[in-house]
């Protein structure tokens, strides 16, 4: 074997901005500022809805049920601001799916929530047991399709199952994003802080960079699978039933609270993750974040009444765009560090 | 720095006792040259040959592909290699050992594409490919290809000489079994047109398999279907070792909560083991290996996980997970005489010896800005220089 050793220099670019980052410390100011106190805000909403549901099946009334829809509205929005929080605690047992199966193209959330409800077996409502139950009966999803259909309140007056349901799920709910609240501030806050010890973490940089796919893979996700699914190519062949919450009529308000979320996420804590990029973007990339949040605010909350006028439908697709150009923004920094969020794991074979 | 040397305590111990020994693989004095396919920041493709020294990964060469490409089969009799084009594509690059530069880039007919993965017979004169005769939206149109060899390094050709079934769907990584007349084949199930790239058009009847055909006569020997239950786990990578066991790895289609067995094992004639690592390290496996190599014991081997940012370590006899590491997008593994040499899309090289399980980082080398492609081969030195 010869080796014919080629004058490789000439072909690779290296990269522009050379950190000079304390990783752990972006890491805990970023824990500190933004995760343990949004996932805390969750946990609280979702107990403060647990406590509405112990009783509301003694009796069901509008004004009951205008209640624990209210304290859903809560809950969801304490869920979106930490939805895109991909790793830590989140993905212990299944809690991410477990709190809201989504998206669901088939249609396997409902069909299993029928089926259960036809069934009407009170043993699987234990707590112990609801959590074994199939993922799309456990979480956000299910409750919704029992709180905000147009039979909602008939039903539950009429069938004390569907709102011993309710009790489960919130319960459920309640049980989990208590659970990952606390793991994040009791343990997983102290695997981030130790991350250069090489336990979970290689090191603390492989850390930052679960925080930074945090900030910049959801921003794709919005675009495509919360506003570009359902909008498809023309306000005719729009399809408001494959939105996120679109029974609470709040699916344009997740995508507000996302985008709000991720802006934080960026900015906040000292120093903040807006630090591993180079400074001279920083500027560009906030002013992505603001024209997003600027189109979504001209929006209503619900997907089905912005979708009811063309201007509302070419908002939503501004939107898109603006998400689109907001992940090239960020993508284009990226490139210039040394920071590789993923090859084979974005798309492997 | 350069060169840094990292102690993983416990892994070592769990896996071998006592140190290997060096092997024909590793001459005295000799870095082996590795050979992966990788892309860089700009989107440029290329094949890369390297050598591990104490400087760092040394690139020996690196010469453009047309488009992302996948595995890299060697023929050492003959002096060259095949680049295999990444799924859909529709080449193979032939390129010369000795020098790195590509000779020849060959087109498959317009209505089939490669799966990124081929296969030389023992003797060095034939190359197996799989492929998928994409119009058959209906039927098996997974195929494996009989490719003649001729000339030698810079000379060197590929000429087709005949189609078989791989009786599967999406055939994706083949295997040369010790006896060198039989052909593993991993269908991995999935049905996919060029006109919808790389989506999976049959997620809910997916029916992958684990075929063994006459690489001659391409006459069906044997074929093991996984349970009902996981028909959705895409067979899509395997490994052989010198008995005939295989180990195989999976890519789970279905719903991203399910705890579905990633890896498995077979011997002709029996039944597949499928096994599962402890709950913790199951979940974070995310349903993907990307990756299988046997360690040079032909006992141990490593399952790539570079969604969940891991390689797992396992004992094939025993059918248990032994250990993990955490390895940010880890993917392409081979072994070496004393453990195993291990790429990253993130642009890592590095080595981990599993008698000590000391992990050597190659940093900061030439290579650093390549994202390297999910397979990694190692070519044997001696034979033909």
């Amino acid at each position: 074997m010869k080796s014919a050793v080629l004058a490789l220099s000439l072909l690779l670019s290296g990269p522009v901005f050379a950190q000079a980052t304390n990783w752990t410390e972006v890491n805990l100011a970023l824990t500190d500022a933004v995760v343990i106190p949004d996932y805390t805000t969750f946990a609280t909403a979702a107990a403060a809805m647990n406590e509405q549901a112990t009783g509301f099946c003694s009796n069901v009334t509008p004004q009951s049920l205008a209640e624990i829809q209210a304290a859903f509205q809560t809950t969801m929005d304490g869920w979106q601001a930490v939805q895109h929080i991909q790793f830590g605690p989140i993905t212990y047992f299944n809690w991410n799916y477990r709190l809201q199966y989504w998206p669901d193209d088939n249609g396997t959330g409902g069909r299993q929530l029928s089926a259960l409800i036809a069934g009407k077996d009170s043993t699987v409502l234990s707590s112990e047991n609801f959590a074994r139950q199939s993922v799309g009966v456990q979480g956000l999803q299910a409750l919704e399709m029992l709180l905000f259909d147009d039979k909602s309140l008939e039903e539950l007056q009429a069938d004390s199952y569907r709102c011993n349901l309710v009790q489960a799920i919130a319960a459920n709910l309640d049980e989990i994003a208590a659970g990952v609240a606390q793991r994040w501030a009791d343990e997983f806050r102290k695997t981030v802080e130790t991350a250069d010890e090489r336990g979970f973490f290689e090191s603390s940089e492989d850390a930052t960079i679960d925080y930074l796919k945090a900030l910049v893979e959801p921003i794709r996700s919005l675009q495509q699978q919360k506003i570009e699914a359902i909008i498809g190519e023309s306000q005719a062949e729009a399809r408001v039933r494959r939105a996120e919450s679109w029974r609470s009529e709040r699916s344009i308000r997740n995508l507000k609270i996302d985008v709000a979320s991720l802006n934080r996420f960026f900015n906040a804590g000292n120093p903040a993750l807006n630090t591993v990029l180079p400074p001279e973007d920083i500027e560009g990339i906030n002013a992505g974040f603001a024209k997003v949040e600027a189109t979504l605010a001209e929006l209503p909350d619900s997907m089905t009444v912005a979708l009811e006028t063309e201007s509302g439908y070419a908002t939503l697709k501004q939107a898109a765009s603006d998400l689109s150009a907001l992940f090239e923004l960020l993508e284009a920094s990226l490139k210039k560090t040394d920071l590789y969020l993923g090859f084979n794991s974005l798309d492997g074979d | 720095m350069k060169f840094n040397r990292r102690q993983m305590l416990g892994l070592g111990v769990l896996l071998f006792g006592t140190p290997a020994l060096v092997s024909a693989k590793q001459g005295a004095g000799q870095s082996p040259l590795f050979l992966s396919a990788a892309s860089d920041a700009d989107d440029k493709h290329w094949v890369t040959g390297f050598t591990f020294t104490e400087a760092g990964a040394v690139a020996v060469f690196k010469s453009a592909l047309p488009e992302r490409a996948h595995h890299i089969a060697v023929n050492q009799q003959q002096g060259f290699f095949v680049v295999v084009a990444r799924r859909p594509g529709s080449w193979l690059s032939l390129g010369d050992l000795a020098t790195g530069t590509i000779v020849r880039e060959i087109r498959v007919p317009a209505d089939r594409h490669v799966f990124g993965h081929g296969i030389f017979s023992a003797d060095g004169k034939h190359f197996y490919t799989t492929e998928s005769d994409f119009e058959d939206q209906q039927g098996d149109s997974g195929r494996v290809v009989v490719w003649e060899v001729s000339g030698e390094g810079s000379t060197v050709d590929l000429t087709r000489v005949q189609e078989f079934p791989s009786y599967g769907v999406g055939p994706h990584e083949l295997l040369l079994m010790p006896d060198d007349e039989t052909l593993a084949i991993a269908n991995g199930g999935i049905r996919t047109h060029p006109a919808h790239d790389r989506d999976n058009l049959n997620v809910d009847s997916m029916v992958p398999s684990l075929a063994y055909i006459n690489r001659n006569t391409g006459e069906l020997l044997e074929q093991q279907f996984l349970p009902q239950e996981f028909h959705q786990a895409s067979i899509r990578h395997m490994d052989v070792n010198a008995a005939g066991r295989i180990i195989i790895g999976m890519q789970f289609e279905g719903e991203p909560f399910l705890e579905v067995p990633l890896v498995a094992t077979h011997q002709r004639g029996e039944e597949l083991k499928l096994l599962l690592a402890p709950p913790e390290v199951q979940v974070q496996m995310k349903q993907y290996v990307g990756s299988m190599r046997f360690a040079e014991d032909g006992r141990h081997f490593v399952a790539s996980c570079p969604v969940g940012n891991m390689l797992t370590f396992w004992d094939a006899e025993d059918g248990v997970m032994v250990n993990s590491i955490r390895a940010r997008d880890g993917c392409g593994v081979c072994a070496t005489d004393t453990g195993f040499a291990f790429s990253t899309g993130t642009g890592r090289l590095a080595h981990i010896e599993l008698a000590s399980g000391v992990i050597t980082e190659h940093e900061e080398s030439q290579l650093q800005q390549l994202f390297w492609d999910n397979h990694l081969t190692l070519v044997e030195v001696g034979t033909k220089s």
